[in-house]
Formats: structure tokens, sequence, C-alpha cells
């Protein structure tokens, strides 16, 4: 009948007859439950997952699962239980393996597997208070416990729901199936759009590219009507960011965005030009700047710091090796051809350190005339973004130019005077106090 | 760091730990690390000079340390003694000699200073300014870390 009498009988658990059953077991508001092993893909530590704006109060968001984006359901919330509201903090759950699609649930803690018979499961009692009494599928004990057995397919069933005076269905398309307003601008929709960017591809619309989001979102809502607008995959983050990188984004620069560059360089002061080029990639750009570089200031030194944190990529930018098509005319003079195509002489080499470095990690350079950051800020949160910003600020000399991406900017006329030539936009380093002695 | 640095660190590594304790070696994801790093029980640190400066520290437990030693001196070594610290020692410096021997081969001029053991419990090393490249490597015997910190000469 109980767990000892079992145990006794055969020995070991789950071996015979008399535990046919096995449950995961958790406890919500103190209480203890279970919940079909069959039903049950894993056991989950969630650490972050991402609110969804305007969502039923026991979705706590959604959930990325080694890529597939899961809703997360508090079954304390659902259930009308006390639910500690500690965001941030790790919190125990399961994930569900459902006809519907798998969905996350938060719980209050996780004990583990128990093994029961079916035989001895209790129906319901009317008057169980905590859960609505259609969600349990009975009693079981164990060891002297008692388990209120939940129906997880009945409590997640999507007629169940449409029921309920909040309609929710706990998928992914929440915010696409779900009545709202039409959209403002910064409606319900680009919030979710901008989770999804964030999600897919650490992308963050932010002050420095809000402009460009949303005229991208308007575009996007146009294009797809407002029944497709969501990003559900990788692939759609991309197509939705494709416009977003700059112009010549991994490839040479071309003769119109070198001379533009050119154009806004002004005479260093040293003897040696000093660039930093952080993201760098596989190196096309590091290289462009460099031809141009030593186009401009043939009789100065040039040294460029080139990083990226993708150790592939930059690994294969100090010998790049390219067919000479690839290279724009301008270009053509600074090549070596060798076995397997052409790469750039050492006289340009020579001037770059590729260098495998995460931008946000402490580094040594020397101040510098020209920082080249073009659609990398935009990939880091918030406060590394600020924290990036500022420490171009810090290197760069009084008058020292910043080039972001094409649709990245700056608004802070104080610190950041804008600048442009030919459509390309760049940004001088201004010392607060100072700028009148530097201006010429 | 720069990238042409990488790969030597991680060849001889491979290289020397495949030959000395004959037997397969596994590189795990190389990845950067930039606040000071715990140390696991037994560290050795060997300097570089030259074109750069910089150290690499070969971090491993207790009980990896006294096995790779036991394999490299052919016996079985009860805890890590006199002979079991030289042994260690002596593996970094193959490693590092190894690598700057490649790197000088690139062009690149780098010098050692002789290598010192650490040993204890709850250790950590920091760096300032300089962020490490992390190559952890796992032969039978257990896991060890190379961890490179380089910077040029400014």
């Amino acid at each position: 009948m109980n767990g000892a009498d079992t145990m006794s009988r055969n020995g070991t658990t789950g071996e015979k007859t008399g535990t046919d059953f096995k449950m995961v077991t958790f406890s919500l508001g103190g209480k203890d439950y279970g919940i079909d092993i069959m039903k049950v893909k894993e056991i989950v530590k969630y650490s972050d997952y991402t609110y969804v704006p305007n969502a039923a109060p026991f979705v706590r968001g959604v959930y990325n699962l080694r890529g597939e984006i899961i809703s997360v359901i508090d079954l304390r919330i659902m259930f009308n239980l006390p639910a500690p509201q500690s965001s941030g903090e790790i919190q125990e759950g399961l994930i569900l393996r459902l006809a519907g699609g798998d969905m996350g649930v938060i719980v209050d803690a996780i004990h583990g597997v128990v093994s029961v018979s079916s035989e001895n499961f209790q129906p319901p009692h009317p008057l169980f208070g905590d859960v609505n009494i259609k969600h349990v599928s009975g009693v079981a004990e164990n060891s002297g416990r008692l388990y209120i057995l939940l129906d997880v397919e009945k409590i997640f069933s999507t007629e169940e729901v449409s029921r309920k005076p909040e309609p929710q269905v706990p998928t992914v398309d929440v915010a696409r199936t779900k009545e709202r307003a039409p959209a403002a601008e910064d409606g319900p929709e680009t919030a979710f759009i901008e989770e999804t960017l964030r999600t897919f591809r650490s992308f963050f619309v932010g002050p420095g590219n809000r402009e460009w989001y949303r005229s991208r979102f308007l575009e996007w809502k146009a294009q797809r009507g407002e029944k497709d607008l969501q990003i559900t995959s990788p692939a759609e983050a991309d197509l939705f960011l494709a416009s977003f990188y700059s112009t010549d984004s991994g490839r040479f620069w071309s003769r119109e965005l070198a001379d533009a560059f050119s154009g806004l360089l002004e005479k260093p002061a040293g003897k040696t030009v000093t660039v930093w080029n952080p993201g760098c990639g596989k190196g096309f750009e590091t290289y462009s700047i460099a031809a141009a570089l030593v186009e401009k200031f043939p009789d100065r030194g040039i040294k460029i710091w080139a990083h990226d944190i993708d150790l592939l990529a930059v690994s294969t930018a100090p010998n790049l090796v390219f067919p000479q098509a690839d290279a724009p005319e301008y270009l053509r003079s600074h090549l070596v051809q060798g076995k397997n195509g052409y790469s750039f002489k050492s006289a340009i080499k020579d001037r770059i350190f590729f260098e495998y470095h995460n931008v946000l990690h402490d580094s040594v350079l020397p101040e510098l005339d020209v920082v080249v950051a073009r659609d990398l800020v935009s990939f880091l949160k918030d406060a590394d973004r600020k924290k990036l910003i500022e420490e171009f600020h810090e290197r760069l000399r009084p008058m020292g130019l910043l080039l972001l991406g094409t649709h990245e900017r700056i608004d802070d006329p104080v610190r950041w005077k804008r600048v442009e030539n030919k459509g390309v936009a760049a940004y001088k380093k201004i010392q607060p106090g100072v700028e009148g002695e530097n201006e010429e | 760091m720069r990238v042409e640095y990488i790969n030597p660190f991680v060849e001889s590594a491979y290289n020397v730990l495949k030959e000395v304790l004959d037997c397969p070696v596994t590189r795990g994801e190389l990845y950067l690390k930039s606040a000071s790093t715990p140390v696991l029980g037994v560290a050795v640190l060997v300097g570089l000079a030259g074109d750069v400066e910089g150290r690499v520290l070969f971090d491993m437990n207790r009980a990896t340390a006294v096995a790779i030693a036991s394999t490299m001196n052919g016996e079985e070594l009860q805890k890590l003694d006199e002979l079991g610290k030289a042994t260690i020692t002596e593996l970094a410096n193959m490693i590092t000699a190894q690598a700057v021997t490649k790197l000088y081969e690139l062009g690149f001029r780098f010098d050692l200073t002789p290598p010192a053991i650490f040993t204890g419990d709850n250790m950590e090393v920091s760096t300032s300014q300089v962020e490490a490249l992390i190559v952890p490597m796992e032969v039978p015997q257990g896991k060890l870390e190379i961890n490179v910190a380089i910077r040029e000469r400014a």
C-alpha cells in the first residue's frame, strides 16, 4: 500500500507492478504536487527569461531553450498561491511536453521523482481549495506524504484557456493573437520585436539606433501586415536587420566610402596615426582603413588595433586571402599575388594588430586619432554601450574621429560634434570647455 | 592578444602534452577572461618579455598535478613532493619554450623568465588591464588550463 511496503516486498522500487507510475514531485505554496513523468521533458533552472508585455499575470515570459522559444507559466500565480516576485533570481521549474507543444512552468522547489502505484490513486476531494478541481487527476501517497497529481494537459489545453476571462494562448504567438489597440509606434508590438531581436541576434534597440528601428518597423509592418508581424526565428531576425548593417559591411570598402572617410580625417597631431577598429570581423574593413590612411598620410606612421571576439573570424584576418575581383580598384596597388589568391603587402599588414579581444574587457591602447566601430554598439546591452562610447571618448585625442554604423548615432552635442562628408557621418570628440582651442 | 600568438600556444600545449604523457589530449573551447582568475591549487607561472610583456599560467588541481607527475616520472607519486613540483614546472617550461620557438619562427621575439610554481588553496591571480586567453586542455589525468595574458609593449 505505501512506499515502505512496496520496498520490502520488491527489494527495489519501480521494478514490479507495485509501482507503475512515476511522477516528478515539487512544492507550490508549501504543499506537494506531482506531474506524470511522461509529460516532463526536463527539469530546469530558469535564470533569464524574457518578459512579455501585456500578457496574463501568470505568464512570466518566454524562455530560450537551446534555440527553441517556449512560454513560461508561473503555476503559483495561476493557482492563486503566494509567489515571491523576486525577479532576477534563478527559479526552479519544469519543461513540459504537451500535446500543444513544449511549455515551461515555474514552481517553488523540485523534490524529485517518486514511483507510486496507479491503483492507489485517490480521486480528488471536491473540497480541494487552492487548485481548481478540474486540474487535479488524483491524489497519490508515498512515504506518508500526499501528492496532488496535476493534469497538465487539461490545465494548459487551449480550449480551457479560451474560456478563461483573460484569453491567453500560452505559446510565443501570445502577442500575435492578442487583441489590442492599433499599435502606436512604441506599442506592444514593437516592444515584442525589440525583445526577439535581442534574443535571437543580441541586437539592442536604444537611443543610438531607434531612428532606424522606427522606420524599419513601419516598413516591416507594411510588408508583413498585422498578422505576420512578429519575428519567430533567427532567420527572420536577420531579415529584419538586413537593412541595418552599414554600407560595405563584411567586405572591402567601396572607393566612395573610403574617399568619404578620408575626407573626414584631419591632419594628425603626432608622427603616427593611431586607429582602433573594434569589431573588425575578418578584417576587410581594417584593410580598407589602412589603405585609405596610407594614401592620405604617406609621410606618417600608421598603427591600427583591430579587435574582435569572434576567434575564427579574427584568426583569418592577418593572412586574409581573396580573389582579386573582391578588392576594389583603389586597393589593387597594395596587393600581392600568392598561391591561393591575393593578399595585402606587408607595408599594409605590418601596420595592423589583429587581436582576439572582448571590447568590454580592459585593454591598453595609446591615445587614438580615429575609432571605427561600425555596427558594434547596437549589439551591446544598454549599460555596456554607454560604457564603450564613454571609453571611445576617453581614448580619442581632442577632435579625434569616431565612425559609427550608418544607422547608429550619438546625440550628445556637448561631447561629440557631428560631421559629415559625402553622406557619411562621423563624430568628433569635444573636450567640454576646451573645444574653442581645438577648432580650426 | 594578437591572434598570431594564439596558435603557437595551443599547438605546443597539445603537442607537448601528447608527447610526454603519451595519451589522447582534448582541447576545449578557447575563451577570454578579464577579471581575476581563481587558481585550482597548483599553478606554474612563466613570465614573458621582449617585444611583449605578459605571462603564461598553467593551472590544475593537486590530484591532476600528482597524476601527471607520476606519468612523466614513470612511478606512482603519493603527493606533490619536490620531484613532483619539479616535473610540473618542467612541463610548463617545455610548453612555453616550444611556443616561444614557434613565435620566433614567425618573427616575434619573446624571452622567458624561469618558471615559478605556486601551490595552495583559494588562490587567485589577477593581471590588471590585460585580458587572458584561456586554453582548457583535458588529459586522462585530469584538466589543466593554460592562461595566457600578453600585451604589446606600449
